[in-house]
Formats: C-alpha cells, sequence, structure tokens
C-alpha cells in the first residue's frame, strides 16, 4: 500500500517535533510564542525601559570581579546560539575560573533583535556569577523574526553598555569589561533617536552615527562581534569589512556555532594574558571541548593569534637520516 | 470589528475564508483562531504580498502572528503538521509549533486511516464521493464503531464492518505510549483485510510521542480560557453545502460545518457569524450543481485550486441565491457576509429554479434543475438587499491588501 512514502514523511515529521521541542529549555519564549505577537514583550526583569544602570561590583566573596556581557542576535537562525550557550555555561564559568583567566567572571547576557520590525528589540539582563546566570538565559525571548535587511539593531545594545552599565572593575581598577555580540548581520545605518527612547528612554533627540557608539564603548570595553556559521552571511565579505572597521581583529568569524562558550573563554584567556592561543586549545582540550578547539583556533588565529597546529598529533619525529646540515 | 467572530463558508468550500480570517486577524487583534471542524483537508489561502500559504491545520491568523486552537470538533494529522510547520518556518514565521495548543480530546488521523481512505475511493472508481483522499471519513467513521458497539459484520453508515473495532486514538493519547500502542495495534488489525500489513506501530508510536512534546496539549474549557484573554476567531473549515446533516449526499463531509459546534464550545457566550461567499459558485469533484456553467468556469481559471487525485475537478458556475439562502437558513441565520472575488464584473445570480427546493431528496432535484439568471451589477448591493444583513467583509482579489473590513452597517 506505499508506506514506504509515510514511512519518509513520518521520518521528516518526527524530526520537526523534536527540533521544536529544543526551544522548550526557554520557558518564557515558549509561553509568549504560544500568543498573538502583539502581546510579546521582553520579561521584566530583561526589559532595558527606564534602567539606570546595570551594575557589576565587587563583593566580599567576589572581589575582583570582571564583566562579560554576552549579547546575540535571537533573530532567525541565529536563535540557536542561546540554546547552545545554555548547554555549556557551567563550562564556560568553571574554566574561565579553574584556569584562572579572570578571578571573578560575572556574566550578563542579552538578546538583539531589529528595532525598526521586532516587538522586543533589546534584552539585557544582571550580572551574576552563579545559577541565576542560567535563568536568565531561559528568560530571553527569542523573537526570531527572521529575513530583512540584513541588519539588526547592534548598535543600540552597544549604547546600552556604554552608557546604562557601571562595573567596579572599571571604577575601582580601571580594567576593561568584554563585551561579546554574536550575530550574524550589519549595525543600523544610524542608531534613531526615537528608537532609543522608545526602547531604552533616553531622551536622546539627535541620531547617532554607530561608529562613534563604538569608539565610546571601546574606552571601557573589549568588544568582539563574534560571527558564527549559521547563514550565509558567514562569507559575505559586507559583513566582514563593515565589521572590521569597527572593530579591526576583534572581528571573529567561527565556523562551528557550537564552539561560542569555548571561543569567549579563549579569547578572554588570550587577553588576560594568561595563555597563549596554544594553552588555551589544552584547556579546551581538558574541559571535554577537543572538538571546538579546532574551530576556536581557526577563529583566533584568524584574529591574529598564534599560528597553530592542523593536527593535535606531534609532528613525525624519526624524520630522515640523511639530511645535511649546511 | 470587536467580538468574538465566528467565520462559516456559505458554499462547497473555497469560499475565501482563509483570507477573511486572516483579514480579520490583521484589522484588530485577536488572541487566538479556533477551529471548530474538518482537519488536514482544509485548505485556507492566504496571499501576502510575496508570501503564499495554503492552510490546512494551522489557522490562517498565523501570518497575523495569531496562534491557532485545534478544538475537539478537529481531526489532527500530525505528519501533515509538520510540514505545514516546515512550509510556515520557510516563510519567515518563527517556531511555528509554538503557535498552536490542541485539544486532548481531538480524533488523531493517522497513515493507516488515510491508506483505508484511498483503498475505498479506488475500490469505488468512477463512483467517487469526491472525497480528499486524507482520512477525515474514515477517522471519524473508525471512531463511530466504538462508540457504537459495532461488531464485524455490522453495517455502519453505509460501510461493512471488517473486523473488531478499538477504540478511537485521541491526541491525548500521544504522551501514553502504552495506551497509544494498543489502540493503533487494534487501528492496523482492524483494516488489514482492506490495506494490508506493512505499518510499522513503533514508529508511529515513537513519531506521536515527539509530537506530543513539540505541541501544547490542552484539556477542559481552552477556549473558555482563550476568550477570556480576548477576541476570539473561529474559523471554519469546508462550506455548509458539504454539511455532514445539511449537505447533498453522498457528496458531504463527516463534519458539521454550520457555526453549531463553534456556539456550544463557546457556551452561550455571544460572537458574530460571518457567512462567506465568492461572487460566483464552486465546488470540487462530483456533487449536485444547478448553476454549472462552463463560461464561468473559463472566466475564473484558480491560482491555487487544482483537481485533486482523490477529490475531483474544479468547477464553477454562477452565485446560487437559492443554495446560499438555504445554507444562511442552515446555519440558523447568519449576521453579516464576507463577499471575495469582488474584482470581476458581468456576474449573474440565480435567484430561483424551475421548481421550488423539496423537503427532502435534494440531491435528485439539484441534479435536474434549470436556474432562473439575472444580472448582478452589484454583488454588496445585491447581496445585502436580498439576504437582509450587512456585507462586513470584502474581498478583490487574492492579497491582503485587497480585503477591506468594516464596521456593520445597522439597520
Amino acid at each position: 500500500m506505499g508506506h514506504g512514502k509515510w514511512d519518509d514523511n513520518a521520518y521528516a515529521a518526527a524530526r520537526t517535533f523534536r527540533a521544536a521541542k529544543g526551544v522548550d529549555d526557554f520557558g518564557y519564549t515558549s509561553v509568549l510564542r504560544g500568543r498573538a505577537s502583539s502581546e510579546w514583550k521582553a520579561d521584566p526583569a530583561l526589559d532595558p525601559k527606564g534602567v539606570v544602570a546595570r551594575e557589576c561590583r565587587d563583593s566580599a566573596d567576589h572581589a575582583d570581579s570582571t564583566p562579560i556581557a554576552v549579547l546575540f542576535d535571537v533573530t532567525g537562525s541565529m536563535g540557536t546560539v542561546p540554546q547552545i550557550m545554555q548547554g555549556k555555561l557551567g563550562r564556560l564559568h568553571g574554566l574561565l575560573q579553574r584556569k584562572g583567566y579572570l578571578a571573578d567572571p560575572q556574566l550578563m547576557f542579552g538578546g538583539i533583535g531589529d528595532a525598526d520590525s521586532d516587538r522586543v528589540p533589546l534584552q539585557v539582563g544582571q550580572f551574576e556569577s552563579d545559577n541565576r546566570m542560567d535563568e536568565q538565559l531561559r528568560t530571553i525571548f527569542l523573537e526570531g523574526n527572521g529575513g530583512g535587511q540584513k541588519s539588526e539593531s547592534y548598535e543600540l545594545a552597544a549604547y546600552f553598555v556604554a552608557r546604562h552599565v557601571v562595573t567596579d572593575a572599571w571604577q575601582k581598577r580601571g580594567r576593561k569589561g568584554y563585551l561579546f555580540l554574536i550575530g550574524d548581520e550589519l549595525n543600523k545605518p544610524r542608531l534613531e533617536a526615537k528608537h532609543i527612547r522608545r526602547i531604552i528612554g533616553d531622551d536622546v533627540r539627535q541620531d547617532i552615527d554607530p561608529a562613534s557608539v563604538y569608539r565610546e564603548l571601546e574606552r571601557k570595553w573589549h568588544v568582539y562581534f563574534v560571527l558564527p556559521k549559521q547563514s550565509s552571511y558567514y562569507d559575505d565579505p559586507e559583513i566582514a569589512d563593515h565589521w572590521r572597521g569597527l572593530l579591526g581583529q576583534h572581528f571573529l568569524k567561527l565556523d562551528d556555532p557550537g564552539a561560542v562558550c569555548e571561543l569567549i573563554a579563549a579569547t578572554i584567556g588570550m587577553e588576560e594574558r594568561v595563555v597563549d592561543l596554544d594553552q588555551a586549545m589544552v584547556d579546551l582540550a581538558e574541559i571535554g571541548s577537543a572538538a571546538e578547539s579546532v574551530s576556536v583556533g581557526k577563529a583566533l588565529v584568524h584574529a591574529g593569534g598564534k599560528a597553530v597546529a592542523a593536527s593535535s598529533t606531534p609532528p613525525l619525529l624519526d624524520g630522515p637520516d640523511d639530511v645535511t646540515l649546511s | 470589528m470587536a467580538g468574538h467572530i465566528i467565520v462559516v463558508g456559505l458554499g462547497f468550500g473555497d469560499e475565501g475564508k482563509g483570507a477573511v480570517v486572516d483579514a480579520l486577524c490583521h484589522e484588530s487583534p485577536v488572541v487566538s483562531v479556533v477551529r471548530f471542524n474538518g482537519g488536514a483537508q482544509a485548505a485556507h489561502n492566504v496571499v501576502v504580498g510575496d508570501r503564499h500559504h495554503t492552510f490546512s491545520q494551522f489557522g490562517s491568523g498565523t501570518l497575523s502572528g495569531v496562534p491557532t486552537h485545534l478544538s475537539r470538533h478537529v481531526l489532527v494529522e500530525p505528519i501533515a503538521l509538520a510540514r505545514e510547520s516546515e512550509e510556515l518556518a520557510a516563510l519567515g514565521v518563527a517556531d511555528p509549533l509554538r503557535l498552536l495548543s490542541i485539544d486532548a480530546d481531538s480524533l488523531l488521523t493517522t497513515p493507516i486511516h488515510v491508506a483505508a481512505n484511498r483503498a475505498r475511493e479506488d475500490a469505488r472508481g468512477r463512483a467517487r464521493h469526491g472525497s480528499c483522499g486524507k482520512g477525515i471519513g474514515e477517522t471519524v467513521w473508525y471512531s463511530l464503531l466504538a462508540e457504537r458497539g459495532a461488531n464485524p459484520g455490522d453495517t455502519v453508515e453505509s460501510q461493512q464492518v471488517l473486523g473488531v473495532p478499538g477504540a478511537p486514538v485521541v491526541v491525548g493519547d500521544c504522551a501514553r505510549p502504552s495506551v497509544l500502542r494498543g489502540k493503533l495495534d487494534a487501528l492496523v488489525r482492524f483494516y488489514e483485510p482492506l490495506i494490508g500489513a506493512g505499518m510499522s506501530v513503533d514508529d508511529l508510536v515513537a513519531l506521536y510521542r515527539d509530537f506530543a512534546g513539540a505541541v501544547r496539549v490542552t484539556t477542559g474549557d481552552e477556549v473558555g480560557r482563550l476568550a477570556d484573554r480576548g477576541r476570539l476567531v473561529f474559523e471554519g473549515a469546508q462550506g455548509v453545502l458539504l454539511d455532514q446533516w445539511r449537505g447533498f449526499h453522498p457528496h458531504t463531509t463527516w463534519s458539521t460545518v454550520t457555526p453549531d459546534n463553534a456556539l456550544g464550545l463557546f457556551g452561550g457566550r455571544e460572537a458574530t457569524v460571518i457567512g462567506v461567499t465568492r461572487t460566483y459558485q464552486t465546488r470540487h469533484g462530483a456533487g449536485p450543481f444547478p448553476t454549472e456553467d462552463q463560461s464561468v468556469l473559463a472566466r475564473f481559471p484558480e491560482r491555487h485550486n487544482g483537481a485533486g487525485e482523490y477529490q475531483g475537478a474544479w468547477r464553477a458556475g454562477h452565485l446560487d441565491a437559492v443554495l446560499l439562502r438555504y445554507a444562511v437558513a442552515a446555519c440558523g441565520g447568519v449576521d453579516a457576509l464576507a463577499v471575495t472575488h469582488l474584482d470581476v464584473d458581468g456576474l449573474s445570480v440565480a435567484t430561483s429554479y424551475d421548481a421550488p427546493l423539496p423537503e427532502s431528496g435534494l440531491t435528485e432535484f439539484l441534479a435536474n434543475r434549470t436556474p432562473e439568471l439575472v444580472d448582478m451589477p452589484d454583488p454588496v448591493a445585491w447581496l445585502q438587499e436580498h439576504l437582509g444583513v450587512p456585507v462586513v467583509v470584502a474581498g478583490a482579489g487574492p492579497d491582503r491588501a485587497a480585503y477591506a473590513v468594516r464596521a456593520p452597517v445597522l439597520h
């Protein structure tokens, strides 16, 4: 009775259902997606509107706090990045601390969308160093609208970090924090004043040039843009030129989107001059991320890190005997 | 338009219900579209700019971001649902399955029902009923067997019972593999004489468990809970002239097409019933069609409706006011009309036949009629005058931009 066709269809259907289940870990998204888009809004804990400042402070337990803000594009295909991060969060935090890259890392997560078209174009959490990180990540609304104009409102997120984040690292020690923007598109051509007013609440009357936002931001932050291989934009020269123009070698292309956490850890380890690239890769392998370390190596070597061996096995030591040294 | 709305088709299907529901959802906020009849055989076209989707199990408000609830009167086919979800995702709808909730009591249409449906239509040969071949009738029929305590050899709804029937499979079973397996085993055994063996129950159990994990399955009065949050739009499938009670046998569907199910789910809440009609008449496949006219068919070729393998040919004719009034009466009256395909002129309408409509024997009566045609230069004015209700949605083309929603004219 031609069941073969049904078998194929049933297989495809099962795959579709299993993929949909992955979002279940993001409870807030699940609830909101079940509602009309007119009801979508950021969770109050992540809503930037009216926030005076997100603070990253030292405490008795954490006397040497370093802020790490990870803000990712939550549109379209990029929506899987938070899911990947959620699975590896513990590893990232553990690696930073155990390997001595940072004494007291504090992480803040946020989501970036399109201020021209999305219901929730910006979400920013709090700096945390315990299980609340995980909770915050799960509360980010993965709005996930796809398509459009090849640009997202990264500059709006950059503006928020530049103007609305205060850190003891900078105020007490003059040390920069880390900001990782993860996405695959361009900044908007202008940071529009009306978006700042509506989404953040600052009484800004003039549009701002995104380049100036990044210049201001880089005074207090190490700013990186990570382009994971998730879409056709990975090989788009316009995207690469745009971000290199703004951030130089801090534009990182990552061919394995599953290695985002590892890339963040290695980048920080190297910036802090605790490890070089080779040692960072060894550290990654040690925590069970050997596969990811290869992609991390490629991302950072292109960004100007040290050359990396193509193979993790050492070259043969017993070479030919008849070499004449001149 | 304010308040809850029930949208029903007043023809043989294909009236434009999808576009009307989309227009209503786009016009003002809607909490959910609720399906209250039919199943995966629905084919409701919505066109928004360069995006086009034929809605089958998802509600036609999906492109406006409105969630869908499949009530217990809907037959659910998860394999087709997954395919539709992928199609919607390709159109830019984020995570379409998240937009769906399904009543646990909804009947499940399985590949076994579909195979049985097709086997029966194949056996009928030229005397096909005009079924969609999607297992809808078979799903309903099988569910009746256990309900009526049918035994092998009995005849139920003019079909012979070949084996020992089991309890019908419902959506709520999908999360309970042992219950599901028992029911599917019984189903496979029952249909073996008709379709043979070969369907893997193990694969189906695994598939349906994944399905139950990916959609929200509801129990109790979900429609009431949704209505408490705001406005609902009930999206009818098919047309009243195919209704299982009021249609023309045997060319009917196994589904209540009239607003009765929607009103029942709503338990006394107020809702506006909108009947949808084209400015001319169409039907798919076999069955009576008094105003059928080849010249109308030639004028209006269909962009999104071809001839289905099991469904039969696409047919067209003049608007039939006799059937329109019959459909309105079958609905217990409608509060308003939605008229689609207004972007045409030179239309005629049948005001009566050469004999009055009898009480019974409608199928045979309609097969031998000569309609009385008059010109209909302004369909909106004509329909408002002759049916005595306002036209609140007007469509003059396939695209959402061609639809206008107006406040009802008060008389």
